[in-house]
């Protein structure tokens, strides 16, 4: 260990002594603050863990934990009652799965067509497209889903009824297509240009390229945006709890798509309002919040460690020891089976819904012929295959999205007026307006960022420019990870558990928006800690070097290049907090409400909750929910909007930064 | 009192990334208004030990360092120093330009500003002197108010060295200043580093042997984190008392 040698010198002149120090105060009370910040990451979700132990711990120790988990009959209301979760695990799980299927060849084809087949111009259009995906509220999924997709089921394939699995295996693979679309495409595009001119190079066509060098080397990447989807499906609340039926059985058979299923996450939006507090059936709402925390936690640490492996493979760190973490060539087979093995399975599962199973298994082997004499084929014939179905699988995407945007807007549109804006709601809401809906959503998302804002720009300050790696990042960085995979209806059995009962706030405004402030505070904290890494390091040595305290270069220096990320980021969250329902389900939002007048210890009417009451609850409301959706729907785009705005123009001045070089 | 003829005494210096020591047992003394040069292969730690007169190595969060570095008759490594003053006092040009995305007066008011001077034609004085030294102002005068980033890479170089100025620093420290620009700008750099030595002390780091004997007055000379010989330029490179500083100088290895 080095030791400080002290000065031996007396100073002469005080004034200009290097030894005394003048800043050192305010930098050290900055630095505690920022840290203050930081760690209140690591409070909440440890808040969260230990509230939902607190409040499910006596199901798990009444039923006991075997029972609860695998007790084959959920009947809360019942004489005598039963809790066991196991349909809804089991529920959760085939939904989920239906949806991989789904999404995880039509994203793949996706992120392959955005980052290698689309030319320039098409590309900066489709990114934002497939972006606003994952922008339109799950309740406005839910909604769609049916008014729309179960009806058009019950219809086509002649059933009694059209919510089901199947339903909501659809809407929740369209849901989880933005994620696995985006993070692979991150993937794909970070596999260095030199792989690919040296295939080129060596006379391979695009398609070799693509399937031989350039998706081989994103596989790790590609995993984990399966795996991430997989976690966004898992939690996802409102859209399912609208389209599955909700009957908490297995299908039986197993393969019927068409049986209604329930959810965990859909059993605790529909139940947890209407159950005494602090009884058995409360606290097993609360056992099945810990198991689908648990589910999630697993997956996140399983994708968190994908994500490593590509950073390790392409940025190895030159100056700690490299992990040899490259993906082994066997494992590397397995991955590449696995996914052609789901992609088939989710092309025979597709047909299975159009057809029936000979044709299913028909088409199947016919696939499977024709993969073969493809392989025979020559690779100019292979490639235009490839790529027609790529290609078809991207337009199916944007088939998919303009659907939604045209049913709601051509149905939404008449209903859309001034009045339908301005004027409270009558007739248990049919009629009338949606002010004070609109009003309420205003006032949670205000809140909302108020409180995450400054609390996750702070807190990533400190995590980039002040914290040194070690194991308080790591406990600080594996919160925010936690936080941001955290279902979003976890989040509202937290704030109800906390703001609404134990801290005896009651269902009031400043709970939802403080609900809502938890949720989107891993957002703004990784948005801001990206923008603030892309500050090139030279820039803050440049300020230090003429003797600019460390607070001052991040003020003057580091910031301003930082903004128009970090407002991006801020702006996707506002996108977030404005539609989603889960959170405020049972802590913010009432149905009715007179006065507008902003009391924060009241509830609210908030827009998403608005369109999930007109849907389920109040038949004959069809033109009002059209209209409320629109009203979500536009305000989501041109949040959208303005944050691929702010992005593109970031590029340019970036690119113009570095380029002048 | 002895009159002061060391800008800079460094003694014992040893410095470690982690586990490993990349600087071993330097000591050097730099004179006063006068140009030294560090040369040597890359990887040497040349520019690790310059990066440590004005503590840059404190924003390398495993870099430890042992050391004392006496400047004005104190040292920098001291427990209580501030760090934010030596800075001051000791000025510092990176390898690559890095102007900050603001215009080209905000780049050299920025330091001023920075150290409290508010009025804006005590400013306006010092963005001129600063960029008249660094032989910079007659290309810029009628766009000081343009983004610096549109500058050349040598324009965008000597405006670093006029931001550096700017906060009146007795001494600048120089990380291979030259490397990322081409002949001509190195030459104007070559220029104003014999101008500069005028007023200040001057510290240059470069792989450029030719360079370090056109322009420095004394040399050091280091391998493997080892300062392997210091002392007047022309001595170094024509009768170097080590056999390894001759074998580099003669170009048979580095």
């Amino acid at each position: 260990m080095p030791k400080r040698n002290s000065s031996r010198i007396k100073n002469k002149e005080l004034h200009d002594s290097i030894l005394v120090k003048k800043n050192s105060i305010s930098e050290f009370i900055i630095e505690k603050l920022l840290f203050i910040a930081a760690v209140s990451s690591v409070v909440i979700i440890f808040f969260i863990i230990f509230f939902l132990l607190r409040e499910g711990f006596r199901a798990f120790e009444l039923l006991g934990i075997f029972n609860f988990v695998f007790g084959p009959e959920w009947v809360p209301v019942g004489t005598p009652e039963r809790f066991g979760a196991f349909p809804l695990i089991v529920g959760t799980l085939l939904v989920t799965v239906g949806a991989m299927i789904f999404s995880i060849p039509l994203g793949i084809a996706g992120a392959i067509f955005i980052s290698e087949i689309a030319p320039f111009k098409l590309k900066s259009i489709l990114k934002p497209t497939f972006e606003l995906l994952a922008g339109i509220p799950s309740v406005v999924y839910g909604f769609f889903g049916l008014v729309i997709l179960t009806d058009w089921l019950r219809v086509t394939f002649n059933q009694p009824s059209g919510d089901s699995w199947l339903a909501g295996s659809i809407i929740l693979g369209i849901m989880a297509l933005p994620t696995i679309i985006s993070v692979s495409e991150d993937a794909i595009a970070s596999v260095p240009k030199e792989f690919k001119e040296a295939s080129y190079g060596i006379g391979a066509t695009k398609w070799q390229t693509i399937s031989k060098v350039v998706v081989p080397a994103a596989i790790s990447g590609i995993t984990a945006s399966i795996i991430l989807g997989m976690g966004r499906a898992i939690g996802e609340t409102m859209a399912v709890l609208m389209v599955t039926g909700n009957a908490p059985i297995i299908p039986s058979p197993i393969t019927n798509v068409f049986s209604p299923i329930r959810t965990i996450t859909g059993t605790l939006g529909i139940e947890m309002a209407e159950t005494p507090v602090g009884s058995i059936h409360y606290s097993s709402l609360f056992g099945l919040a810990v198991i689908l925390f648990a589910m999630v936690l697993i997956i996140n640490i399983v994708a968190g460690r994908a994500m490593t492996k590509i950073k390790e493979i392409h940025h190895p760190s030159s100056r700690k020891k490299r992990f040899s973490f490259k993906i082994s060539e066997s494992q590397n087979r397995v991955i590449k089976y696995a996914i052609l093995i789901a992609f088939l399975l989710g092309l025979a599962f597709e047909m299975y819904i159009w057809f029936n199973l000979t044709y299913s298994i028909a088409m199947l082997g016919m696939i499977i012929l024709t993969y073969i004499i493809l392989k025979k084929l020559s690779a100019n014939y292979t490639q235009k295959i490839a790529f027609t179905i790529i290609t078809l699988s991207a337009a199916l995407i944007i088939f998919i999205l303009a659907i939604i945007l045209f049913d709601i807007t051509s149905k939404g549109l008449p209903t859309l007026s001034w009045s339908f804006l301005t004027q409270y709601p009558s007739d248990i809401g049919r009629a009338g307006g949606i002010f004070p809906a609109i009003v309420g959503t205003l006032y949670l998302v205000a809140g909302a960022i108020a409180f995450a804002l400054p609390l996750g720009v702070l807190g990533s300050i400190y995590l980039t420019e002040y914290a040194k790696e070690g194991k308080t990042t790591k406990i600080i960085r594996a919160a925010v990870d936690n936080l941001n995979g955290t279902p979003s209806i976890v989040f509202g059995l937290f704030g109800f558990a906390f703001l609404v009962l134990y801290l005896n706030i009651g269902i009031s405004l400043i709970a939802g928006q403080l609900t809502l402030g938890f949720m989107i505070l891993p957002t703004i904290i990784r948005t801001t800690e990206e923008a603030l890494r892309s500050v090139p390091r030279s820039l803050r040595e440049g300020s230090l070097a003429i003797g600019a305290t460390k607070w001052r270069t991040i003020q003057k220096i580091v910031l301003p290049p930082a903004l128009p990320g970090i407002i991006t980021g801020t702006v996707l969250s506002i996108g977030r907090a404005v539609g989603e329902t889960a959170p405020i389900l049972f802590t913010a939002a009432v149905f009715s409400k007179r006065s507008i007048t902003p009391s924060l210890f009241e509830p609210v009417m908030a827009l998403p909750y608005h369109l999930y009451v007109l849907t389920t609850n109040v038949p004959g409301s069809r033109e009002a929910s059209y209209g409320t959706a629109l009203v979500l729907l536009i305000m989501v785009i041109i949040l959208y909007a303005i944050a691929t705005l702010v992005r593109l123009k970031y590029w340019k001045t970036a690119r113009m930064g570095s380029g002048s070089l | 009192m002895k009159k002061k003829k060391y800008a800079l005494e460094c003694k014992n210096l040893n410095l470690w990334y982690g586990e490993n020591q990349a600087l071993y047992d330097i000591s050097m003394k730099v004179i006063k208004n006068k140009v030294t040069a560090l040369i040597g292969p890359s990887g040497c730690g040349k520019s690790t030990l310059i990066r440590c007169f004005n503590r840059m190595n404190d924003t390398i969060d495993e870099c430890k360092v042992d050391a004392e570095l006496i400047f004005n008759n104190e040292n920098i490594y001291s427990s209580n120093a501030d760090v934010v003053k030596i800075r001051r006092k000791i000025g510092m040009v990176f390898q690559k330009p890095n102007p900050f995305p603001k215009s080209i007066y905000e780049n050299i008011a920025y330091g001023p500003r920075t150290h409290g001077e508010r009025k804006k034609e005590k400013l306006d004085k010092i963005v001129k002197k600063s960029l008249e030294a660094a032989a910079l102002w007659d290309e810029v005068k009628d766009r000081l108010q343009k983004s610096a980033m549109g500058l050349s890479g040598g324009q965008q170089q000597r405006l670093c060295i006029a931001r550096a100025l700017a906060v009146e620093p007795d001494m600048i420290l120089m990380d291979e200043p030259c490397s990322a620009l081409d002949p001509i700008a190195t030459t104007k750099i070559e220029d104003l580093i014999d101008e500069l030595k005028k007023d200040y002390t001057v510290v240059i780091v470069t792989h450029n042997m030719q360079q370090a004997a056109r322009i420095s007055d004394y040399t050091g000379f280091m391998y493997l984190g080892k300062l392997i010989e210091f002392g007047e330029t022309r001595k170094i490179f024509e009768n170097p008392d080590e056999e390894l500083t001759e074998k580099y100088i003669m170009g048979r290895f580095g």
